[in-house]
């Protein structure tokens, strides 16, 4: 296992049944009553563990055991909630019996120091867990007619739960998950895990967002429009301090042509739905905008470094996108394209959300050590090039639906790095 | 161009640029021959007065000269070492100049951030402000990303012109910054956020308003009220816009009670002289008489580093313009003066008042801590409006004019 704290292990055939597939949530109710009994009584040993681990450098085997057993099970029931999985999971968390399985690190000496601020440690991981599994929120202040503040919550569902319910309606209707969802939640859950497993000081290793390091998730489909990451991960600290000031006339441009672009893609429309083909002058000026647009986010974002040019020229941006020539579009698709979008918009938005966090805490790791973490990096870039996808697929440029799985797994080398740096 | 044709078109702008600022000059209203000084501070504050204000402003004169030091000393080094950050780009060579200009901007502000809350430390010790600290920081990153954009605007305003024409890309260039700053001034009103008609909060005092602009002849210009109680306890008052976009704005912190309803009514009417007298559209006539000479200052001077065109020239550009804008200062604040005074004598004029203004300029000393008789580098480099002294004696020179 290369440096992570927990892999996740996907030996999922996608196939669901239908009828666990309606009834899933209830049908978990046992195991949800199970887990927080389970939970309670981990909460102790995890701090019963920290106390050992603190005295002696190693986590005690039969605590090691009931806490791994834990995260396993935690995983499984999350799994079958999330519809990442199809069985109903066994209640005692048993390694390999579950086709969404957890491999955690082997117990071995840990760091006494990072034992010792474990939960402080983990802040920033547990804000990620926390954006994946129950969506991000905000507080806002305002002010009423006669002067009165007042003070509110917006929130948004988590990535997995929003893959979930989606999830929910395809399996339903075809009796399969669809693969790029499915291996979305495995990385969720495989991120989650890892979190548990360090909060619970089971392993000092740190989680890794990286979904190379999460576990192997299969190779991407081919797809017309494909992301190219040429970066380094070396960010310069002025740029990246006043990264937010610095988007400022991309965030006008970006509005500006995209009246211009939003006008192109109506006429698109007409014109795609009576030709069947984009016409090209049309299809190469939205290309440039989605272009633009990802190097725009990509610079914000900090997934990568130079600030972009304003053309979207094709090669000018070390976090590239490809995008095929127009090509033959089916005419029913097309005519119900701005319905047909809304779940990949739902997914889009919610991967922007951890785009956010990442590049939000990206920004402290990148201002202290000059680089941008390889697991940020590559869960923004991710990110960015679902989002390329599903505003290709909006704007018309093709009619292949996005493909929501993470990158096929990266070398070995990138992940161990990545482990190198967290654990510094 | 043959040295002698050159020095005869040098002759003539110089002597359109003459013409135009004499003429500017002498359209002011006031009366030559007033004796604006010599009047007695004694005979108006009390020497507590007069200590506290003189305290209070030489910490924030001295905290503003030192921020221009650090402003200077930081863009030295910028322009030294800033072109390193082209690297940092992947945008063409516009994109790259931008990228440069913000970057410059961002060190500038980093440099103020300790001068302005040494100033706000100091201005909430006297209560003068009741903005917190981290208010302060995080407040206005509004207008921090206007800047920026500005900034952007400007860079590819005069990069694209330098690609195009080179070296004369001031002359255009500079047109374009007057065409701008009309355009500002023109939009300003709606940037000022939510105001308020002052019929809503002071009726009585809206209906004396209608009769002062109706005398000034500029009635259609409404007065509005700006809250900004929240924010500080001085209080102020400006004319803004141009053409249909004209307001008259009081600070909320005018009508809390502590200034009499003839003093504002004196306000009104300054700021009223200010729309009457086309105060606006003058100050952009004079910002085109200093913006053609600094654009073309700025061309000259970029020139040995490649000029406007080349981005590794920005950062050195943004040097020479804030050394210009320094230069300038002590010149622009001659003209603001004299616009100022011609103000205040449109609102005796028509309030035929001077207590009032008298009575006004002393409330101001004691809310907004200004003191009435600055020392004399201080007036001539920092000072935009008469001394609290110089407006005592022109109200008291009107009196002695009208004989009331």
């Amino acid at each position: 296992m290369a440096g992570v704290p927990a892999r996740i292990i996907v030996t999922d055939d996608l196939r669901r049944s239908r009828l666990t597939v309606f009834f899933r949530l209830l049908l978990a109710i046992p195991h949800l009553v199970w887990l927080a009994l389970w939970t309670v009584a981990a909460f102790l040993a995890a701090i019963g563990n920290w106390f050992a681990t603190l005295a002696t450098g190693r986590s005690p085997e039969l605590l090691y055991r009931f806490l791994a057993a834990y995260v396993r099970y935690s995983t499984h029931v999350s799994a079958f909630l999330f519809l990442a999985a199809n069985p109903f999971p066994g209640f005692t968390g048993a390694a390999g019996s579950y086709p969404i399985d957890v491999e955690i690190a082997p117990r071995a000496p840990q760091h006494r120091l990072k034992t010792l601020f474990r939960l402080v440690l983990a802040v920033p991981a547990l804000l990620l867990a926390g954006v994946l599994r129950s969506g991000g929120f905000a507080v806002g202040q305002g002010h009423g007619r006669h002067g009165g503040g007042s003070t509110g919550f917006s929130g948004s569902l988590g990535l997995l739960a929003v893959v979930a319910v989606l999830t929910w309606f395809a399996a339903l209707a075809r009796g399969r998950a669809p693969q790029g969802f499915r291996n979305m939640l495995a990385w969720g859950l495989g991120y989650v895990a890892q979190v548990h497993a360090y909060v619970l000081v089971l392993t000092d290793r740190y989680p890794n967002t990286d979904p190379g390091a999460v576990g192997v998730l299969g190779a991407q489909p081919a797809h017309p429009v494909r992301l190219r990451v040429d970066d380094d991960l070396r960010r310069s600290r002025v740029t990246v301090f006043f990264r937010l000031l610095l988007f400022v006339p991309h965030y006008i441009w970006l509005l500006l042509w995209g009246i211009a672009v939003l006008l192109a893609v109506i006429g698109n429309w007409f014109v795609t739905l009576a030709l069947g083909r984009s016409p090209r002058a049309v299809h190469a000026f939205i290309a440039a905008y989605v272009r633009y647009q990802t190097h725009a986010y990509a610079f914000l974002g900090l997934v990568g470094n130079p600030f972009p040019g304003f053309l979207g020229r094709p090669g000018s941006y070390p976090i590239d996108v490809e995008i095929d020539g127009p090509e033959r579009q089916h005419r029913l698709k097309t005519l119900f394209r701005i319905f047909l979008v809304i779940p990949a918009l739902l997914v889009d938005y919610s991967l922007s959300v951890v785009l956010a966090i990442a590049a939000f805490l990206g920004w402290f790791a990148a201002l202290v050590t000059g680089r941008m973490p390889t697991g940020f990096r590559n869960v923004g870039a991710w990110a960015l090039r679902y989002s390329a996808q599903t505003n290709a697929y909006l704007y018309l440029l093709t009619d292949r639906y996005p493909y929501s799985g993470p990158e096929a797994a990266a070398d070995e080398d990138e992940v161990e790095e990545t482990s190198a740096q967290l654990a510094a | 161009m043959r040295p002698g044709l050159r020095l005869a078109l040098l002759a003539i702008v110089a002597g359109v640029w003459v013409t135009v600022a004499v003429l500017l000059w002498r359209s002011s209203v006031v009366p030559g021959g007033l004796h604006l000084s010599g009047v007695d501070p004694h005979r108006y504050f009390n020497d507590s007065r007069l200590a506290q204000t003189a305290s209070f402003e030489r910490f924030e004169r001295w905290d503003f000269v030192a921020a221009q030091l650090a402003l200077v000393l930081v863009l030295v080094g910028y322009a030294r070492w800033g072109g390193r950050f082209a690297r940092e780009s992947a945008a063409g060579r516009i994109g790259t100049g931008m990228l440069l200009g913000m970057l410059g901007l961002g060190f500038v502000w980093l440099a103020q951030v300790p001068f302005g809350l040494a100033d706000l430390w100091w201005q909430r010790r006297h209560g003068a402000s009741h903005v917190g600290y981290v208010e302060w920081i995080f407040g206005d990153w509004g207008q921090l990303g206007g800047s920026f954009a500005f900034i952007c605007l400007a860079l590819l305003i005069v990069m694209a012109l330098a690609g195009k024409l080179g070296d004369r890309w001031w002359v255009p260039g500079a047109a374009a910054f007057v065409g701008l700053g009309l355009l500002f001034a023109f939009v300003q009103p709606y940037l000022l956020g939510k105001l308020h008609p002052l019929a809503s909060r002071r009726p009585e005092l809206a209906h004396a308003a209608h009769r002062i602009a109706a005398r000034e002849g500029v009635d259609s210009v409404p007065v509005r009220v700006e809250d900004v109680s929240g924010e500080t306890s001085a209080a102020n008052a400006e004319a803004v816009g141009i053409g249909p976009s004209r307001r008259i704005v009081l600070w909320d912190t005018l009508l809390d009670g502590r200034f009499g309803d003839r003093q504002v009514r004196f306000v009104i009417a300054h700021e009223y002289g200010h729309q009457a007298r086309k105060h606006i559209p003058k100050f952009i006539v004079w910002y085109a008489l200093f913006a053609f000479p600094g654009a073309y200052l700025i061309a000259r001077l970029t020139r040995r580093r490649g000029g406007m065109a080349d981005p590794a020239a920005v950062p050195f550009s943004l040097l020479v313009l804030v050394v210009l804008q320094l230069a300038a200062l002590p010149l622009q604040n001659v003209i603001s003066r004299r616009i100022e005074t011609e103000a205040d004598w449109m609102a005796l004029r028509t309030t035929h008042d001077p207590v009032a203004d008298r009575r006004l300029m002393q409330s101001f000393t004691r809310t907004s801590l200004v003191q009435p008789d600055p020392p004399s580098w201080s007036y001539l480099l920092l000072d935009n409006h008469p001394t609290i002294m110089q407006r005592i004696a022109l109200a008291n020179a009107w009196e002695a004019r009208t004989g009331r």
